[in-house]
């Protein structure tokens, strides 16, 4: 009887060992699993761009995603890019009318201009009504600071003329915004030091300095390049340069045809002549590819990032495939952000087939999100093309606003669609470039703002959990996910508010997330710094 | 790497089959009439604790610590009402 007991009670045990057993079994391996999750939380492989790519020259199989139709809807007449349109462009023709103004008041005070003829006033259109700036009254403080509309020398008269709204932005950067930026970098610049350094650092150009006829034909601008070697097929050629655009940095590499609409109307590099040009015969195909930002700095903008970085490996891939090319035999011409461009980079990565255009203005691309910078090559080489793809990008950015909701400029537009956008003749998103470019000149570390690349819900890490989210909302087509996904996105993740970027008295200078341990002078530098960001 | 992830699979694979025979032990000591459907709905339940804790815990290493915490405390409510509406299942005659 006490046997048969013992051996009960045996069983018992055994038993409750099991049960204990396997609870506490599944306590580890929700522990184990946890674990996991944040190694794979952390895992630098996942950085989007980053991803480990073998031989492969892009992540996704394009194949799949190709759409019919057109890069752009086109909405009325189609033209090329003016150089006032661009605020960086349009900054160069300001500074030039406001020389030729300064110059002239100067005159104006010496007594100079009766006596030795008009000068730069010659230059000065007086339009109808327009206030006699050289002569009678003393033009006011404010008019020194920045011209009146009528100042202006062509093509910024008309323009101004046109764009009021711009005039007032353009003027608030010049006489408010650079002025306190002097006086932020004074009383902060230390603070940012690591970061200006390393931004500094990526930095170097090198200059094209011959009209293409020339440059294109010659390697390292020396040498003329020599017969070119024939391909078995333009599929082959295709392949070959996608494969070396990769093995000299690219990340993505797409390729496509050239679009004289998308070839600035002005200023092509290497040339005397700034006006408008023909595009060069032999630029018959554009190779586009994209390269991304460091990923700890790309997230701490846009006060400790730096755009530099994406920017130096793009073009320095740029250059590496422009010889390449120049020495099979083809004449070639780099466009990238270093070494400057003679055409617009969006519709081109676009039509290439690289990504699609988002809210705000710029590409995603199913590999890097937003985050990313792009370069082109120009050659004659003929290739195989691409074709422009569609994974959801703009169903999901009718909806999404979260670029728009975190701009601190309030250039993104939170239209519910872009029917109503028209740019220069193509249907695209658009945002207000010249807000955009006053929030640049405000913002600390390397100049820019960089907000819209990284709050992009497809610039999110690529660990399992974003690419399973990416992967079910482009495979979708009730459009459910995309709207649950931007609801979670919007609710999970914290960010500062669109105000908190500016610099005091408005916000703090805040980024994103934090700045890597590496740029942040107080734990490298032995300096006295004032962190901006506390407080505000 | 990929030494680190068979340790990793084989570990979890020992736990899995603990976690198993425990159940069977379990569900037989509680006296639950357990049949295909009602030990789908288990393993669903327990996949869906394993999933959540996973994505939690992946957001927290990828620096998003707020948005971690947030899904264990969203996850931890619904599981548990989930697990209570699995629990009366189970028990059903």
């Amino acid at each position: 009887m006490a046997k048969k007991s013992e051996s009960k009670e045996g069983a018992c045990s055994r038993r409750e060992f099991i049960k204990v057993g396997g609870a506490v079994a599944a306590g580890l391996q929700v522990g184990a699993v946890a674990g996991a999750g944040i190694a794979a939380g952390r895992d630098p492989s996942t950085h989007t761009g980053w991803q480990h790519l073998g031989d492969n020259t892009q992540f996704v199989d394009r194949t799949k995603l190709v759409r019919k139709g057109p890069a752009y809807e086109i909405t009325g007449e189609t033209l090329r890019p003016e150089m006032q349109e661009s605020a960086f462009g349009r900054q160069s023709l300001i500074m030039r009318d406001m020389r030729q103004y300064q110059e002239m008041i100067s005159s104006f005070d010496a007594g100079e201009e009766r006596q030795e003829g008009m000068g730069a006033r010659e230059e000065v259109p007086q339009g109808e009504g327009a206030p006699e700036t050289t002569g009678g009254e003393r033009p006011s403080q404010d008019e020194l600071s920045f011209p009146p509309v009528e100042a202006f020398k062509e093509p910024m008269l008309s323009w101004y003329q046109n764009r009021p709204d711009l005039y007032e932005l353009d003027k608030i950067r010049m006489e408010e915004i650079m002025p306190r930026k002097q006086k932020d970098v004074e009383n902060y610049g230390d603070y940012y030091t690591l970061i200006n350094a390393w931004s500094d650092s990526w930095s170097t150009r090198v200059r094209i300095t011959e009209p293409p006829e020339e440059s294109d034909f010659k390697i390292e601008g020396r040498q003329r390049i020599g017969d070119p070697k024939p391909f078995k097929s333009p599929a082959h050629a295709a392949k070959l340069i996608k494969k070396a655009a990769h093995h000299f940095g690219a990340t993505m590499v797409g390729i496509t045809t050239i679009e004289p609409d998308w070839c600035y109307n002005y200023d092509l590099r290497g040339s005397e002549d700034r006006g408008s040009y023909e595009v060069p015969r032999h630029w018959k195909f554009v190779i586009a590819f994209g390269v991304p930002h460091q990923w700890e700095q790309v997230n701490s903008n846009p006060n400790s990032g730096t755009s530099f970085d994406a920017y130096s490996r793009s073009s320095i891939a740029a250059r590496r495939l422009e010889t390449f090319i120049k020495s099979l035999g083809y004449p070639a011409r780099r466009h990238s952000p270093m070494d400057g461009y003679d055409l617009i980079a969006v519709p081109y990565l676009v039509k290439a087939g690289l990504g699609e255009q988002g809210r705000h203005g710029i590409v995603i691309t199913p590999e890097t999100g937003s985050n990313f910078r792009s370069a082109f090559v120009t050659t004659s080489l003929e290739m195989e093309i691409d074709q422009p793809i569609d994974f959801g990008v703009r169903k999901f950015c009718e909806h999404c606003q979260i670029c728009a909701d975190i701009c601190p400029s309030g250039s993104i537009s939170k239209a519910d669609n872009n029917e109503e956008m028209n740019t220069r003749g193509y249907r695209h998103w658009e945002i207000n470039q010249t807000s955009c470019y006053n929030f640049w000149m405000q913002s600390m570390g390397g100049m820019g703002c960089r907000l819209c690349l990284i709050a992009c819900p497809y610039s999110r890490k690529s660990n399992w959990v974003h690419s399973l989210a990416r992967n079910l909302d482009t495979h979708d087509p009730t459009g459910l996910v995309e709207k649950g996904l931007t609801k979670m996105q919007k609710n999970l993740f914290e960010a500062p508010e669109a105000h908190e970027y500016l610099p005091p008295p408005d916000g703090r200078f805040a980024n994103f997330r934090e700045p890597p341990e590496w740029l942040q002078v107080k734990n490298y530098l032995d300096m006295d710094v004032t962190d901006p960001t506390i407080g505000g | 790497m990929i030494t680190n992830f068979v340790i990793f699979a084989f570990v979890v694979g020992l736990l899995t089959g603990a976690v198993v025979v425990g159940a069977v032990t379990w569900a037989k000591d509680l006296g639950l009439l357990m049949n295909w459907w009602k030990w789908f709905l288990s393993v669903l339940w327990y996949f869906l604790l394993l999933f959540l804790f996973f994505a939690a815990f992946t957001f927290i290493g990828e620096g998003e610590a707020a948005a971690g915490w947030k899904i264990v405390g969203i996850s931890a409510v619904l599981l548990v009402i989930l697990g209570v509406g699995l629990l009366r299942i189970l028990k059903a005659k």
